[in-house]
């Protein structure tokens, strides 16, 4: 897009990003990968979906996972919430390799998945009340993190009588009140529309910064991804390996402003650069024209 | 231009996929049923429409013909004419002197059954009772009646041709008394009343009146010695229904909702009850006698048959409806195997098992006709049964209509029921919530209508 511009090298680091970078990697990594690799079983044979999948995630650091539709960013984050068996490779979450679900690793959803049956407080104290508590404290300890994603008027709501974002601001409320180690969102926005969209980044940058967790967000929107992430991880597709790491060089704290900061915009360039590479000549293909239009109706 | 912004805002009657608005539905709802209705009422009421027989009013019996009719037999309208024709003959007959060759005791008997021809009507009349039939006093005393015209027939008259006969008859009587102080039956032929008849459908389409005042008379009938009454055949036929189906439940649902989260217990179970359930119910009853025996064990076992393995397939499948990612969600948060199943899958399918059930309950129904009539036949099927073996058709409709309304108004009764149990559902809470579901949702749940409005704590901006 921008390439006419004058923008800087996206790797360039202010003096203070980088020292948060530095002191990030000071933090104890929380989820380590090493070597992953994924195959899936069809009828025409064995398709490798990832490959070769290695990084770590530290304490409170918020990664971000992009890459073109179908390179596997779903199927990826399934085997880190442990819905997905692994074909190879390691999976530690402080240094234990993990096996299946756990209540250390919450996940949200594309999709809705409230219980529709419970209300915005009972989904809430899902998560605790499976642990085998229950009582006023946890009720109380429900409400705090209803209020933390401003729904306290619709604790007791059902979540059918809840909007698009209301209901995965109370997902997120439900997955942060088990106090995971690690918190993974695979599209959570991705349903909502643009308004609500940039309110809900708002908020998950609120509560973030409010709460102690790793974050692993799956997004296929750029702006999205540098506006809330430390690092964003680069996926290619067929098979789905690693194509960049990056570091992302816009300062913090994030404001809606920075969308059209200059090193946004280099993130943002290299990023497109990465997904959709542009090969010479390919740039201009023609579409067949399917209509005949009359004379007069010139629309360039 | 007027009508162009009249039918802009009203939506069409037959606009595809668009509910009505709600005054046109209740109209069409209310319509669904009147008109069937209507129609029956047209059928039976114009008497041009149809009515092909003639239902018989007042009977006779014909000389060396082995059909015998009495009153309320139908006979083709095309046959009546020859049928009455019939009678006037063998009368001209006996007035020319010419009378059978009946003698004695045979004739003075055929002379009784001859005025036992006024007894449907004068039963109708409310002159004597039904069991006056063969009370021979009674019968003079109305011939007397008609013959003197203290008592007048209406609905049905009596034609003025047979009010002549009974007069001629009367007459003959007395005139025979006269001379035998024992008041024997002369042995000399009387004349025969006239078949009489008014127009009439086939005796399988009775009228809606007769059909409901025969149902009336016969709920408040007192049975014969030892026989149940309608009210309690009734209770008898939805104890067989309820506990077959309440059997098949208690057995069904718990099985179904494995086979739907285990594909252990799906594989186990359902590939059999898959071929099972193609055996027709039916076929089993003789079976089901040998091994239950006499009363109501076969006949509930037969409903149970008819139900369970549809419903543990049907559950089964419902079980499986259930959004996979819930259960995915659940298990982030920590839930293991058998929260899965208490805290997800039982509370997530319990709307559409409900609904599963209310349709398995009609189709409970549907057995219960065979099941009574294996073994001993009973219940309400019992009445269908032997009032439509004598064509009893108005005593058979009221019993098959009430099967249906009481399967009718359960399933309209659950199906209202279903917002104030599950008021979670979107169609409970789209719905107006009546008075009855708000103070069901505050019973079962206090804190639903105390929102706090407090402001929120993490604002973004
Ligand atoms: N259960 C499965 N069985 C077989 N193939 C699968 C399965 N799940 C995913 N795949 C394949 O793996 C690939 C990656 O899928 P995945 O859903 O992870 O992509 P994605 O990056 O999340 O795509 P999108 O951006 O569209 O959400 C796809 O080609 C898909 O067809
Ligand atoms: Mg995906």
């Amino acid at each position: 897009m921008s390439d006419h511009l004058d923008l800087p090298d996206y790797r360039e680091q202010s003096p203070e990003v980088a020292a948060r970078f530095a002191s990030i990697r000071q933090r104890p990594v929380k989820l380590e990968v090493c070597g992953l690799e994924k195959r899936f079983h069809s009828p025409e044979g064995e398709r490798v979906v990832l490959q070769d999948i290695s990084f770590k995630a530290h304490r409170r650091e918020f990664i971000s996972i992009i890459g073109p539709s179908g390179c596997g960013k779903s199927t990826l984050i399934r085997i880190l919430a442990g819905l997905e068996t692994i074909s190879g490779g390691d999976v530690l979450l402080e240094g234990n390799a993990v096996k299946g679900p756990s209540r250390e690793r919450g996940m949200v959803f594309q999709g809705y998945t409230l219980f529709p049956w419970l209300t915005v407080k009972k989904n809430v104290m899902f998560g605790l009340e499976v642990s085998g508590r229950s009582g006023p404290a946890v009720e109380s300890e429900a409400m705090d993190w209803i209020n933390l994603v401003g729904l306290a008027r619709y604790a007791n709501a059902y979540p059918s009588e809840l909007s698009g974002g209301m209901k995965q601001r109370v997902a997120i409320a439900r997955s942060l009140a088990n106090q995971p180690q690690i918190l993974f969102m695979d599209e959570p926005f991705g349903a909502l529309d643009a308004q609500t969209r940039a309110q809900m980044q708002a908020y998950l940058l609120q509560i973030w910064k409010n709460v102690d967790v790793t974050i692993l967000f799956v997004t296929h929107d750029l702006d999205e991804a540098i506006y809330l992430s430390d690092r964003i991880l680069v996926l290619k597709a067929n098979p789905g390996e690693i194509q960049e790491f990056i570091e992302v060089p816009v300062p913090r704290p994030r404001d809606p402003e920075q969308f059209i900061s200059p090193t946004f915009l280099a993130t943002k360039n290299r990023l497109e650069h990465l997904i959709h590479p542009r090969q010479p000549g390919q740039e201009q293909a023609r579409l067949p024209i399917t209509k005949m239009t009359a004379a007069g109706d010139e629309v360039e | 231009m007027k009508r162009a912004s009249r039918s802009s805002d009203t939506v069409s009657w037959f606009a595809i996929r668009k509910p009505l608005p709600g005054e046109r539905r209740l109209l069409l709802t209310v319509l669904s049923f009147v008109l069937p209705l209507a129609l029956w009422c047209l059928v039976s009421y114009v008497p041009f429409i149809w009515h092909p027989d003639i239902k018989l009013t007042v009977a006779a019996d014909r000389e060396g013909v082995t059909t015998v009719y009495t009153a309320g037999d139908h006979v083709a309208r095309s046959y009546f004419d020859e049928y009455a024709n019939a009678v006037r003959r063998e009368n001209e007959a006996v007035q020319a002197g010419e009378g059978t060759t009946r003698s004695g005791f045979s004739a003075r008997r055929n002379n009784v059954k001859i005025l036992r021809a006024v007894a449907p009507l004068a039963i109708e009349q409310g002159w004597i009772s039904e069991n006056q039939v063969t009370d021979n006093a009674a019968i003079f005393d109305v011939w007397e009646g008609l013959a003197t015209g203290r008592l007048v027939s209406e609905k049905p008259e009596l034609t003025p041709e047979n009010l002549a006969i009974v007069q001629e008859d009367w007459q003959t009587l007395q005139a025979h008394w006269a001379e035998d102080p024992e008041h024997e039956m002369p042995s000399d032929p009387l004349l025969k009343l006239i078949p009489q008849g008014r127009l009439s459908n086939p005796v399988y389409l009775p009228e809606p009146h007769a059909v409901l005042l025969t149902g009336w008379k016969d709920w408040n009938a007192e049975p014969a010695e030892g026989r149940p009454s309608l009210p309690e055949r009734y209770r008898h036929s939805l104890y067989i229904v309820f506990s077959g189906f309440f059997l098949a439940a208690l057995a069904g649902v718990p099985i179904g909702i494995l086979s739907g989260t285990y594909d252990f217990f799906s594989k186990l179970f359902e590939p059999f009850i898959d071929f099972f359930r193609y055996m027709p119910a039916p076929a089993f009853s003789t079976l089901l006698v040998a091994i239950f025996l006499a009363h109501d064990a076969p006949k509930i076992a037969l409903v149970f048959v008819g139900t369970f393995f549809q419903l543990v397939l049907v559950v089964a499948n419902t079980t499986r409806q259930l959004d996979y990612s819930l259960l995915e969600a659940a298990q982030t948060l920590g839930a293991k195997r058998l929260d899965l199943l208490r805290r997800v899958i039982l509370p997530g399918i319990t709307p559409s098992l409900y609904n599963d059930l209310r349709i398995l309950l009609g189709w409970a129904w549907t057995w219960l006709v065979i099941a009574e009539l294996i073994g001993v036949k009973s219940g309400l099927t019992e009445v269908i049964e032997t009032q439509g073996r004598w064509r009893n058709f108005e005593s058979v409709f009221p019993v098959i209509i009430l099967i249906g309304l009481t399967g009718f108004f359960t399933d309209q009764l659950l199906a209202n029921l279903r917002p104030l149990l599950f008021p979670w559902t979107p169609e409970a809470i789209g719905q107006k919530q009546g008075p009855l579901v708000r103070f069901y949702r505050w019973v079962t749940d206090q804190q639903v209508y105390v929102r706090d409005d407090k402001p929120t704590t993490s604002d973004p901006a």
